[in-house]
């Protein structure tokens, strides 16, 4: 292919060089330089609209929109000159003078493009005295989105979302003039599986999200990057949590990846790492008796004099695509090396959908690092077919769950099966109560133990995706402090002594129903609606 | 300088709006005659008859063709016929009366810029004008003017009527391409320009009614003949709705460059019931009004009316007498805009309805003094802000009625009622939070 030739251009002083077709807005993104916009948004289409990112171009009287402005050769732009400033002051007050100012109680107070422009071109009194216009209120979209229309700004990023990536075309703007209002047609409403990444190109509080609005003022939260375990695309996500646990997941731009997007499904998945949803004490089971309060450590620690001495095809371990690469070759390790032994199966709930796509996110294999765990068995020259295993004929069975259970449709049913060993050590991040109800394990003087894990979130690893792609990231927070890492698990069970990460030590104290602040977790459901999507 | 019989030399005769009457004078003489030529040539010919677009912003038609791709793409040639501005009702009159005129100048235009498939988008209330277009199509079509092989010369035109749906910004050209589409009515950002990209993604030429009908003449009487009325950059004749407190409102042709005060006081038979001329809306609501003492130098024609500070748009001359009320005629037009913006562009969604606010606080006697000057800074951010024209052609009014009429305002403000009729405003109540 011909090299494109490069263009040069300086903008606000700085000589640059883009490629031929580039937008000055582009130009300026691209190299970390300041401009304010609302409607422009690097995925989606230019609307021009907004008006706001104004530049001055050299030659030119008129300021010009930096969206739908090429650059040619030679042209100098700034976005710094008084013109351009006042400019863009205006611009904010026509998107203020109908907004309702209603930031206090707004969710997106603090993240918001309003906020954040009024800080930098503002900062005056409105010279508004007339009565504001009167729109809808609590306009419910969909299942997973609430529009408040006085709040909106017309943007149009949330139709164009609709039209152009998810392609659902759902949203549409209504009515003409200061009357117009965001809305869908009757009974079409905003439900397809991308829904909530409206909210998050909604640069001002208009759209939000059911499941996150009410629940936490964002200075209040930390961020960080990661990989998202929902699927095997491995969307980069940053997450969102503080000391009470992780509140909400948001895409991160990775055009080889996930472009600027994340699919609904994907943003549930902090909730299996909250620890409502978690396994926090190790269980171990002795003469028909569960004793539930044993630390992380300790019932590894048991669950490895258990396994002593025990070699070759008395033993089995199952493991599945959900842990890290890293993680997974510790463990597999361990039981070719201490165990000598290569029965080591993959538990693999899709692979009959794995190759399943939807065209733009959503892969039919909902394990993370399924190719991860495929090059650890290749290394290890593991070829067994989890068909294969017979747990009743396997003395000693140690399963690794995953800790995304919802898209383990079968479950509970595979618990019961492996309840058929007469010792089960059963590693997992998630909470499950079946396992120490099943009727299995409570018959002819069978032993189990249960060791909790750490969700994604709580360590650094790698995994590798659909295409082979290789993504390490690190740990974003500790929601159960004292749960164990496989990598731990795994030396514990090779006999190694670990020293296990407690952060704060009082936090083991806490209860698992109950907050650091002692606010009971039964009180806290009453004033939120997290826990069913679609209801407000 | 008097009124010319141009375009609308046969108006008079009702015979001339069927296909007969309209060939027993002079009708579709010219088609036989531009479909031999090549279409370069007609292009060549528009353009030297400095032919400017007749439907508000002047822009030279030839020059508008030339923009076209040259290739071979498939592309449209649309017939602006919404004639939304206030004040303008010169369209309607030529397609009622003579609209085998129109179909014969874009036939005509379709060929010079290799169009094969053109729409006359109509303004939903002219029923009258969609009836007498769609039974002279049916005749063109019968006689062979229209569909494959025209007249043997081997190009195929296809036409049809579109009928609008009563949206002021579907006059936009891009807003009309988007309404013809089957979308909302709202403009288009450019670049790229309809003749780039249009309608369906196609090279689009829109053009008014008046123009696509006077390529006809142009045709038939060659560029130095079109230029015989006229000035240098005004060529050509063009027709103006003269209406407001006149004795003779009506439609009237005459040659551009022809002055304001004649149209005014001969043609339009002097201001009624012997009042004194106040001010002058030259060009269609959207243009910059024009005091009395200005309107008597003016002259009709695009380069005299830009350097008075207004603009001849669409050729709608609004009169205004002396007992009226400017305070009350800007709401009029502040209300308008403020119910027309699409509100696709926030400094005209919001700021029509942020002056519409203003003036009838002030008209309530509500207003404040700084209101005044507000009104200004707001329809100067308005201006030059958005994707069409609309939020500069709700802008220039404002500023012009507030600047040249300012005493006006501030004693509104001042005394809560008018300075003109010495009373409050009796007009309804309009509240402009309330729904329309």
């Amino acid at each position: 292919m011909q090299q494109q030739p490069l263009i040069n251009c300086t903008i606000n002083g700085v000589a640059l060089q883009v490629k031929a077709g580039t937008t000055i807005i582009e130009a300026m993104y691209e190299n970390s330089q300041k401009i304010a916009h609302y409607c422009w948004h690097p995925g989606l289409s230019i609307a021009g609209v907004c008006r706001l990112c104004m530049v001055e171009i050299e030659g030119n009287p008129r300021l010009q929109i930096a969206c739908n402005t090429v650059v040619t050769e030679g042209m100098k732009v700034n976005n710094t000159s008084e013109k351009v400033k006042d400019a863009a002051k205006w611009g904010l007050d026509f998107h203020l003078i109908n907004h309702p100012l209603d930031c206090p109680i707004c969710d997106q107070a603090g993240e918001c493009g309003l906020q954040e422009q009024y800080m930098e071109f503002g900062k005056y009194n409105s010279e508004m005295a007339e009565k504001k216009q009167k729109k809808h209120k609590v306009v419910d979209l969909g299942p997973t989105v609430v529009l408040d229309s006085e709040r909106c700004i017309l943007c149009s990023r949330c139709v164009r979302f609709t039209d152009e990536v998810s392609k659902t075309h759902e949203l549409g703007i209504f009515n003409r003039g200061d009357h117009a209002e965001i809305g869908t047609h009757a009974g079409k409403p905003l439900d397809n599986k991308y829904s909530l990444n409206t909210v998050d190109i909604c640069p001002v509080g208009a759209l939000t999200s059911k499941d996150f609005r009410f629940r936490q003022r964002v200075w209040f939260l930390k961020d960080q990057e990661t990989v998202c375990n929902g699927c095997s695309t491995g969307c980069n996500v940053k997450v969102y949590f503080n000391k009470e646990g992780v509140f909400r997941v948001k895409p991160k731009r990775n055009d080889a990846i996930n472009g600027h997007w994340m699919c609904d499904e994907g943003r549930d998945i902090y909730k299996f790492v909250n620890k409502e949803h978690r396994m926090i004490k190790g269980h171990k089971l002795a003469n028909g008796v569960w004793n539930t309060e044993l630390h992380a450590g300790a019932a590894a620690k048991d669950a490895a004099l258990s396994l002593q001495g025990v070699t070759g095809n008395d033993i089995a371990l199952v493991v599945t695509g959900q842990h890290t690469v890293e993680e997974l070759e510790a463990i597999v390790s361990t039981f070719v090396n201490t165990y000598k032994t290569k029965n080591v199966y993959h538990w693999w709930n899709s692979e009959a959908t794995a190759s399943e796509f939807d065209g733009i996110l959503l892969r039919g294999d909902k394990n993370p690092n399924t190719k991860g765990l495929q090059q650890v068995f290749a290394k290890h020259g593991i070829t067994t077919k989890f068909s294969d295993l017979d747990p009743s004929k396997v003395k000693h069975l140690v399963v690794v769950g995953p800790e995304n259970v919802p898209v383990y449709k079968d479950f509970t049913a595979k618990l019961e099966f492996f309840a058929k060993a007469s010792n089960l050590i059963y590693m997992t991040a998630a909470k499950v109560d079946s396992l120490v109800a099943n009727k299995n394990l409570a018959v002819g003087g069978k032993t189990a133990t249960i060791i909790p894990l750490k969700t994604f979130v709580e360590k650094a690893g790698t995994f590798v995706n659909h295409a082979g792609v290789s993504q390490t990231f690190k740990k974003v927070t500790t929601v159960v402090s004292e749960a164990l890492t496989l990598v731990e698990a795994a030396a514990l069970l090779a006999g190694q002594e670990i020293k296990v990460e407690t952060l704060n030590p009082k936090n083991l104290l806490v209860a698992a129903n109950e907050r650091a602040d002692k606010v009971t977790l039964d009180f806290r459901k009453k004033n939120e609606f997290i826990f069913q999507r679609g209801k407000l | 300088m008097s009124e010319v019989k141009y375009l609308t030399e046969f108006y008079h005769l009702p015979e001339f709006k069927g296909i007969e009457g309209y060939k027993k004078n002079g009708g579709y003489v010219e088609l036989g005659k531009a479909l031999k030529m090549q279409p370069q040539e007609i292009i060549d010919v528009v353009k030297a008859s400095g032919l400017r677009g007749r439907g508000g912003a002047g822009f030279p038609t030839g020059m508008k063709w030339g923009f076209l791709p040259k290739n071979g793409e498939e592309r449209y040639l649309l017939c602006n016929a919404d004639e939304g501005e206030p004040g303008t009702f010169k369209d309607r009159m030529m397609m009622e009366r003579a609209p085998h005129q129109l179909i014969e100048g874009m036939i005509i235009s379709g060929f010079a810029i290799g169009s094969k498939k053109s729409y006359i988008y109509v303004r939903g209330e002219y029923d009258e004008s969609i009836n007498s277009l769609l039974a002279a199509i049916q005749e063109a079509y019968k006689a062979g003017y229209l569909g494959k092989n025209i007249l043997g010369s081997g190009f195929d035109h296809d036409m049809d009527v579109y009928r609008g749906a009563g949206a002021y910004i579907c006059g936009e050209e891009t807003g009309m391409i988007s309404s013809l589409e089957g979308l909302k009515g709202q403009p288009k950002l450019k670049p790229p320009f309809p003749a780039v990209q249009g309608y369906l993604k196609k090279p689009t030429i829109v053009n008014n009614v008046e123009t696509l009908a006077a390529v006809k003449y142009i045709i038939r009487d060659g560029a130095e003949g079109y230029r015989k009325y006229g000035t240098e950059k005004s060529a050509g004749s063009k027709l103006f709705s003269l209406s407001g407190n006149v004795n003779k409102p009506g439609n009237y042709e005459v040659p551009l460059g022809y002055p304001l005060k004649d149209m005014i006081n001969v043609l339009g038979g002097g201001i009624k019931n012997g009042k004194k001329l106040k001010a002058v809306i030259p060009g269609g609501s959207s243009a910059p009004v024009l005091t009395a003492e200005e309107a008597m130098k003016a002259t009709l024609d695009y380069e005299n009316l830009a350097a008075a500070g207004t603009m001849l748009g669409s050729g709608a001359i609004i009169v205004i007498d002396d007992s009226k009320c400017m305070v009350e005629c800007l709401a009029n037009l502040t209300h308008f805009y403020h119910h027309e913006s699409c509100g696709q562009c926030t400094p005209c969604r919001e700021g029509t309805g942020w002056v519409d606010k203003i003036v009838h606080s002030i008209l309530s006697g509500k207003g404040r003094l700084q209101d005044i000057e507000l009104l200004v800074k707001v329809a100067d951010n308005m201006k030059g802000r958005t994707i069409c024209a609309l939020s500069d052609a709700a802008a220039l009014p404002i500023i012009s009625f507030v600047t040249k009429f300012r005493d006006e305002f501030e004693y509104f403000v001042k005394e809560g009622k008018s300075k003109v009729k010495g009373t409050a405003y009796k007009g309804h109540a309009y509240a402009a939070t309330a729904s329309h």
